[in-house]
């Protein structure tokens, strides 16, 4: 007598486990994945194999990622479009922008004025959240978190990102083959 | 017949350096066909575990090894260095010469059978021996004496558990796959393995049609019997680490493993030999009507190749599909329904055969062709013959699901209860604390 009453089988779940039903879906089951990654068509998504070669081949991510920082230049004349405001270090929830600013004499209207402009721009990405909350606030659309994702380094200041870093991006080792 | 030239003229030339017939029929012969088996063999062991890396990737939508040229081809090439190069570490307490030599038995065993097997006709058999089936499963079953040693000489509660395990599966699993063998060679009336294949190229038929039964049997008990899933209890990953190779490392280890997929490539050679036809396929015999010798015996190769990969395939198959039989479950379908079911598949095909044989001359009826080189029947024996055959197979389905109905009921838990319970009070534990 089993102690945990087992409920008794209809007629016809005695047929299915006669002739094995269940082995053989579920042999057609592997079988079907099979083909389909051979064939690259799979019944679920339309897809055979869902592995990614990853360094060879580069990933599609989402069109709303929001990875790597970027500090945009005037296609033309090359100088930079930040007006250092601090509106994105203000919009930053983490802290972790640091706009630093200089004057700079300039002559406007044949007298001599001081204009402020940008001297050194830290980005700390080990704090970063990308949120994405410093490029909304950005005037000129200067700052941008662009699709790049390898931010991986050997140490701690690796992490922090200096002008220099942002306005021509980091150089990381691409795999070919 | 450029590209196969070599061989009649290797024969010339042996001759003409003054070897007698017999030195060159022999021995010198031989041991070339010795030598193209074991690289063949070895070749396809490798690429058989490369293959099963790919099925299961490609069952779990997965590429697979990529890396390693193109399509991941050369992987098991590096994975071959990378072994040889590890270091090979004995445990202290291992029974060191068990410990060194159960590896090198589980290889011999499994290689030594490819000596019987024929691979094609003419010079692609090493040796036709008489008993080549008998030889086949007594080689075959020495492999369990490797796993048994090592498990023991390792000197670990986990590859002992393995080896316990791997010799009480053998025990139960040898008897079936001996006596589901039994039905096909009654239509082959002879144990050697190319005279099984002949008797199924003269009656032009696979056995696997007479012997639907049969057939199943011998798969299952040679998959249980090289300890593959869903039998792989013997080296059950979640519950022994390894199993009997737990302590190994290195080469010994890949040599356990080359002697695992030798000998799943042993079974679904024979399974091919016996059931499906071996290097016989229709239409093939006219290159050697037609007087193309070599090449027809090249193509019944690669016939006989693809006829065992395609078992070797159906074993990765089961493998990602099925999980893992829990013990009792394991020693239940062995001693419960493959065991009777292989003896009442013996007497079946007996009286099969007694149907026919009676048939034959009555009203007229012609059922048996000839008795040249096994059982040779006309189509309308052989109807009679594949009607019996699957008949069978659900007649001893229907009987043996009929006896063993009742035990799915099987209950450790009751069992052990009773047990405890025997001669004791209630409510007082059976074994006192502190005692």
């Amino acid at each position: 007598m089993p102690l945990v009453k087992t409920p008794i089988p209809t007629f016809v779940q005695k047929l299915k486990r006669f002739f094995m039903i269940d082995l053989i879906r579920g042999l057609g089951l592997t079988l079907k994945y099979n083909v389909g990654a051979l064939t690259d068509k799979d019944a679920v998504a339309g897809k055979g194999i869902y592995t990614e070669q990853y360094p060879k081949v580069r990933p599609d991510v989402a069109p709303r990622f929001h990875g790597a920082p970027r500090l945009n230049m005037d296609p033309e004349t090359h100088d930079t479009l930040c007006i250092a405001c601090n509106l994105c270090a203000i919009a930053c929830p983490e802290d972790c922008i640091d706009v630093i600013p200089m004057d700079v004499e300039i002559i406007v209207a044949g007298k001599p004025r001081r204009k402020k402009v940008l001297d050194e721009f830290i980005f700390d990405t080990s704090r970063c959240m990308f949120c994405a909350l410093c490029q909304e606030a950005c005037p000129t659309a200067c700052l941008e978190l662009t699709q790049e994702f390898e931010l991986a380094t050997y140490s701690r200041a690796g992490f922090v990102w200096n002008r220099e870093m942002l306005e021509q991006g980091r150089e990381t080792v691409k795999y070919t083959s | 017949m450029i590209l196969l030239s070599p061989v009649n003229v290797l024969n010339d030339l042996l001759q003409s350096l003054g070897f007698s017939a017999e030195t060159i029929n022999y021995f010198i012969w031989p041991l070339i066909q010795i030598g193209l088996v074991v690289t063949l063999v070895a070749l396809w062991v490798a690429y058989a575990t490369y293959l099963e890396r790919k099925i299961s990737a490609f069952m779990q939508a997965r590429l697979g090894p990529m890396r390693v040229g193109p399509w991941g081809l050369l992987q098991p090439i590096a994975d071959g260095i990378k072994l040889l190069v590890k270091e090979d570490f004995i445990p202290e307490s291992a029974d060191r010469w068990i410990f060194f030599f159960a590896p090198y038995i589980a290889v011999a065993s499994a290689f030594i059978v490819f000596s019987v097997i024929p691979f094609g006709p003419d010079w692609a058999v090493i040796a036709d021996v008489n008993i080549g089936l008998l030889f086949v499963l007594a080689v075959s079953s020495v492999g369990v004496l490797a796993l048994i040693l090592a498990g023991w000489s390792s000197n670990s509660k986990y590859a002992l558990l393995g080896g316990l395990r791997s010799s009480a599966q053998m025990v139960s699993y040898e008897v079936a796959m001996g006596l589901s063998l039994i039905g096909a060679l009654m239509f082959a009336r002879t144990l050697s393995l190319s005279g099984i294949v002949a008797a199924q190229g003269s009656d032009s038929i696979w056995f696997l049609l007479y012997q639907p039964a049969g057939f199943l049997l011998f798969l299952i008990s040679g998959i249980a019997e090289n300890n593959r899933a869903p039998f792989d209890l013997p080296e059950a990953e979640s519950e022994l680490v390894a199993g009997f190779h737990t302590e190994y490392s290195g080469m010994r280890w890949s040599l356990f493993f080359m002697a695992e997929y030798a000998a799943m490539v042993v079974v679904s050679a024979v399974a091919a030999t016996v059931y499906l036809g071996g290097w016989y396929f229709p239409f093939v015999n006219r290159l050697e009507t037609s007087g193309h010798h070599n090449l027809f015996v090249l193509v019944s190769l690669l016939v006989f190749l693809v006829k065992a990969s395609l078992i070797l395939y159906f074993y990765f198959w089961l493998r990602w599909t099925l999980p893992r039989f829990r013990y009792d479950q394991l020693m239940d379908i062995g001693w419960k329904w493959l065991i009777p079911s292989a003896l009442i598949n013996i007497v079946l095909s007996g009286f099969a055969i007694f149907t026919v044989q009676a048939l034959d001359g009555y009203r007229g009826l012609k059922t048996i062709e000839s008795l040249n080189r096994g059982l040779n029947l006309t189509a309308t024996g052989k109807g009679i013959m594949i009607a019996f055959g699957l008949v069978g197979l659900f007649v001893t389905a229907a009987l043996l699901s009929r006896i063993n109905w009742r035990s799915r009921d099987f209950n450790l838990k009751t069992q052990r209860r009773n047990i405890r319970l025997v001669n004791l009070p209630k409510g007082k534990p059976a074994v006192q604390p502190g005692n």
